[in-house]
Parts: C-alpha cells; structure tokens; sequence
C-alpha cells in the first residue's frame, strides 16, 4: 500500500515548516511528527516526506539513519536504549548490554517474543556525567548498574513504572 | 588582497582563498581527499592540516581563509605526524585488497601512504568493519563500499554538478556508508566522473575496470567530438587500444566529461569497423572500391556533388572542398550547417550533436557553394544525381536523395553509420587514428591527436578524396591533410 502523508500531518507540518526561514529546515521536527504517531519512520514514510519537502529522498534516509533517536521498524513497548559512546562504555555500558542481552535473549534491534521490550545500542544521550545512562522511550535512567536494571525491567514488565510515553 | 607566506615563500592571493589554493600556487603540494577545486569544500578527510603560527592547533588548509600576515608551514615534524595519524586512521577499516582493486595506480591511499606514512598498522586485520563489497550501481559504477573513505566528493558532485542527488551518507561514525534509494540507478549521463573524482577504489568504472593496469597505459591530448561543445579530453591507450577517455580540466569549456563522449571510443574498435569498401552491400577491396566510384561519378560528371560534414575536421572538409573543385569541377558543392548551438543541460552536452559545424562554416566561407536547402533542391529536381560526402552527414539530405533516386557515396568509419540506400561507402581512419581540427560552439579551434594506429589500408579520409581523385582522372596533390587548406582563412 502506498504510503500517504495524512492530513492531520500536513496541516502540522504546514504549521512547523513556517517557524523556518527554508522548508527543508523543518526536516527533524517532522521526522520526529512521523515517528510520534506511527512509532517509527517507515522507508514509504521517509520518500513521502522527501517529495513534501522537496528534498532528495537520500538526504531523508541519511538524516534518518544519522541519528539513532529514529526507529526504522517498529519497536516493543519499551525502548531499551543503551549509550554505547566512551563515558558510558567506560563506565560500564557493555556490561549492562551483555547483561540485558542474556536476560531478554535477544541482541541489538531486536525484540522480545512477548513485545515488550526492543533493545538498541545508540549514540551519546548527552548524560556523560552520569554514566552510564539507557534511555527507555523518552525517560532517562542514570547511574545504572546491573541490580538497578534488574528492578527496572521487573517495574517495566508489571507497569510499575510511569513512562512519558 | 591579504599577502601570507607559506614555506618561507610569500605570496598574494586573492581575498577569499583558501591557504590550500595559495599553496597550490606556490606550487607546494598539499595533499588532500575530499577537497576538490570544483566541489563545494567539505572538510572531512583532514588530510590536508597544516601549522599555522600562533594558532592553538593544526587546520584544515581546504577551509582555511588566506589572511594578512599569516606564516604557514606545510613541512614540520607536527604537520608531518598529523598526516601520519590521518592514514592510519583512514586505513584502519581499509580492506588493503590493492592486489584485485582497479584503482591500484591512481589510489589516493597507495599514494599518499608510500609518501606521507610508511608506518605499519597497529590495528589487526579480523577486527576491521566489514561493509558491501562490489555491487553494481546504474549503467557505468561500480561501488565498493569497504574501500571507501566518506570524502564525499561523489555525494557533492551529485548534488552540486548533475543537481540529481542520487548518493548520500547512511548511518554514523565506523557504520557509515555511501548509497543511493534501493533501486534506483546512479545514471544522470555525468556518472563517470565519479569514478574519476573518488581519490579510492570505492567508485570503479564498469567499462574499464580490470581491462589495463593504469602503469600500463599512454595517454595522448585530444578532443571530444561528441557534440559541439569540444570538451578537451584524454585519451588511454596501451598496444594499439584504446581502453578509456578521461577529461583534461581548462577553463574554457569542462572540467567533466559526459558519459555519451567517454563512451565514444567503442567505435573505434567495434567489431563492426570497416577496413574495406562496401558496393551496395557487399565487402569489396579498397582499390575496385574506389575505382568503381570514380568510374560512377565519371559517368555523371556533371551532377556529381560533394556534401561536406560537420562530423569532419577542417582539414578532411577542405580535401572534400578541393575534389569538388578541382577534380569534379562542379559548382555543386555544400559547406553549410545550420544547427542551434548552446549547452542544453546546463553542464557540458550541446544542443548541436556535431563537433565541427563551425569548423564546416570555415570552408564555405573560404570556399563558398550552395546553402544546405539549395542543395537538397537540385538533389530533389535531379540536377544532383552522385552525391559524394560522409555518413552521418547524408541524413541532411535524406529525403531528396531517396525521392529523387539520386546515388550516395559516402565515406564511414563503422558499419552502423552507414545510411540505408547507400550506393558505395569507403572507409576512413577516425580522429583516434590521424589528426585533425574542430572548431568548437565557441570558436575555440581544438586539435584531435592520434592515439592509436589505424587497421592497415584504412587511410585518412583526405588521403581517400587524394586517391578518389587521382582514379577519376585528377591530381590533387594532397601530401598531408594541411594540403588541402591553401586558401582558406584558418
């Protein structure tokens, strides 16, 4: 099925594009609109949005692959997002990754069978300071270590946890 | 006009130059990946660092301004170090397949690593990313990602030159790789350029890789005759081959070349080249060739007719000129090509698909004779009934010459030229074989070289007319091809 911007979204979209002096400034705020309302940037989406834009279609998927924030498939209900980048990798990212890899059998862009939880290396989150940090959805969790995700993942799985989103 | 010194040698440049751009006038090289003069500066491969005085650190000489005063050096232990840890890291995921790579030669890495580096790599060869070997993208590429080093210059070509913008940069950091929309082909008629411009084996072509190791190959200065436009180019040729044609950058005209015009040297040696004459449509020998041609213009001596060509060079139009002059005697002549002249895509392909139609206007000028439509006239009425002129040239006429029934000979390098209801075609060596000159859209007067030698008896084609003429009776005297410009305004 063709993929079609909706109208909901271009009404949006008319609306952001206007607070920049060029249209395709408004590139990030509405990949970011896609990936609200569907849960990830489909490839369909990504042309689609390059043809209202008036961009090339390679520079939307370069823009969508650059940043790790944009999900390419859909993920679980939960979002395991582990910063791979030199604080936290020295802090203990890896462990942790290891450690949510043997625990939810699965590896990096995957997800669990009962589709809760999709795991994801990612790019610095901008937290060095309190390394090593995961971002689950939009909420960030600081100062991990294996026992704090251990009681995370448990008030994930009985919705615990209040989440943003 | 800010006035710097680079080396310990001063110079003045231009306000807004950048100190790789003063260097190279200096004549002090620097090295240099991404940077391209007709590319907007990206920046990226850092190779090009150099020690500024009084500056905290090492900069880019691609984007650094020249400014009033400032002292550069290109040759210090720093500069010399940072170079150094440039190739090492730009190596570290390099496959160093040099053995079955086609870039080995002309490799930016090869090159500047036996220059600027020599070092031994501290990074073992299981733990390097692997990304996508060969894979073909559109009609002329291929693409070798793990080769690649992200200097982008095929991204900003794309962008900038043919405004398509098939490529771009996917992913981030170690995983980043250059691709286009799946599916799509990389075929904007510019896209062998890429293939010159990536400093890497990333960007190989598909039509001349792994025919020639480039240490192999000779290279002659010639022209384009692909269209009008008259690009400078240069061609590669090892044993009697041609095996690719590359641009030769000048201001005037290109620093590209298209793909059309770096196709062109197929023809020369295609399977379909004529080496002898054709009666009708049967092969024949050069000499009862040409002694049935003459004895078929002696036969309608009086409306025999020579047509000139815009796809010949001056010198090949003039010994045309100078047989319908002196040897047939006729008035019957015709030098006269009018075609819209102009780049039509913006970049390098002309409106008019032949070379020399300027270089045609040289003769009649020189020599006068009947307007094109004059010509196809008494063709139509009969007054024309042997037409001597040259394949592609014959479809100016075309329609008269088959109303009126009139005979075609013409002159061709390939079988495919030939036009249908040819009576005689005789062969010739192309501009790849003798020399010749064109004259350009913009009057620019170029010079086609040989580069390769033509297939024994093919002969140029004013040495053909000189032979044509001699058989019907004439001398013309045609030593070499400057013979047959006496008199005309060159």
């Amino acid at each position: 099925m063709p993929f079609k911007l909706s109208e909901e979204f271009k009404t949006k979209a008319a609306h952001i594009c206007a607070k920049y002096p060029r249209k395709d400034a408004a590139l990030l705020p509405l990949l970011q609109e896609l990936q609200g309302a569907a849960g990830y940037v489909a490839e369909e989406a990504m042309d689609a949005l390059a043809q209202y834009l008036e961009l090339p279609y390679a520079r939307v998927k370069g823009v969508v692959t650059f940043y790790t924030m944009f999900n390419r498939a859909p993920t679980g209900k939960y979002h395991l997002q582990v910063c791979r980048n030199i604080s936290c990798h020295m802090a203990g990212a890896p462990g942790l990754l290891a450690h949510l890899r043997a625990k939810l059998d699965i590896t990096e862009g995957e997800t669990t069978g009962d589709g809760l939880f999709t795991l994801s290396a990612v790019e610095c989150l901008g937290a060095c300071g309190s390394a090593p940090v995961m971002q689950v959805n939009e909420d960030y969790f600081e100062n991990l270590t294996a026992e704090k995700l251990d009681a995370l993942l448990e008030d994930l799985k009985h919705g615990k946890h209040p989440l943003k989103r | 006009m800010p006035k710097l010194t680079i080396d310990g040698k001063t110079i003045e440049v231009a306000k807004g130059a950048t100190l790789l751009e003063a260097a190279q006038q200096l004549g002090v090289y620097i090295p240099r990946y991404c940077y391209h003069p007709k590319l907007s500066v990206s920046g990226n491969c850092r190779m090009c660092m150099v020690e500024v005085k009084k500056a905290p650190k090492l900069v880019t000489a691609c984007s650094t301004e020249a400014a009033e005063g400032m002292i550069v050096r290109t040759d210090t232990e720093n500069v010399k170090n940072a170079r150094r840890d440039v190739l090492e890291f730009l190596l570290i995921n390099h496959p160093l397949d040099c053995p079955i790579c086609d870039q080995a030669g002309e490799c930016g890495l090869q090159d500047y690593y036996m220059e600027y580096s020599r070092a031994k790599s501290r990074f073992p060869q299981e733990e390097k990313v692997r990304r996508g070997k060969r894979r073909a993208v559109g009609p002329h590429l291929m693409l070798d990602n793990e080769r690649c080093v992200l200097c982008t210059r095929c991204v900003r070509f794309c962008s900038e030159v043919t405004k398509t913008s098939e490529l771009e940069v996917m992913e981030r950091a170690d995983h980043s790789y250059i691709d286009l929309k799946e599916g799509r082909a990389l075929d904007n008629g510019y896209s062998l350029n890429i293939a010159d411009i990536c400093p890497v084996g990333a960007f190989t072509s598909r039509d001349f890789r792994f025919k020639q190791r480039v240490w192999f190959l000779k290279k002659t200065p010639t022209v384009c005759l692909g269209c009008a436009t008259g690009c400078l180019t240069e061609v590669h040729h090892n044993e009697n081959t041609v095996h690719r044609i590359v641009p030769r950058p000048n201001a005037e005209t290109n620093t590209w070349l298209c793909d059309h015009g770096r196709m062109a040297y197929r023809a020369v040696q295609a399977g379909d080249r004529l080496a002898k004459g054709v009666i009708k449509n049967g092969l024949i020998d050069l000499e009862p060739a040409l002694r049935e041609v003459a004895s078929r213009i002696d036969e309608n001596h009086a409306s025999a007719a020579v047509l000139g060509s815009p796809w010949l060079s001056v010198e090949d139009n003039a010994a045309l000129a100078r047989l319908a002059a002196d040897a047939l005697k006729t008035e019957n002549f015709c030098f006269d090509f009018k075609a819209e002249q102009g780049i039509k895509d913006g970049i390098l392909i002309n409106q008019d698909p032949a070379p020399n139609t300027a270089g045609a206007a040289l003769i009649r000028a020189g020599r006068g004779g009947l307007t094109l439509e004059e010509f196809a006239r008494r063709v139509a009425d009969g007054r024309i009934k042997v037409i001597v002129t040259e394949a592609r040239a014959a479809a100016f006429i075309k329609d008269a010459v088959k109303a009126a029934g009139a005979r075609l000979i013409v002159f061709a390098t390939n079988k495919a030229e030939i036009p249908a209801g040819a009576y005689a075609t005789l062969p010739y060596a192309c501009y790849f074989e003798t020399p010749g000159t064109f004259v350009n859209y913009q009057g620019l007067k170029r010079r086609a070289a040989p580069a390769v030698e033509a297939r024994e008896g093919v002969k140029p084609l004013w040495a053909m007319v000189n032979k044509l003429a001699v058989y019907s009776g004439t001398s013309l005297r045609l030593d070499c091809a400057e013979d047959a410009l006496k008199g005309i305004e060159f």
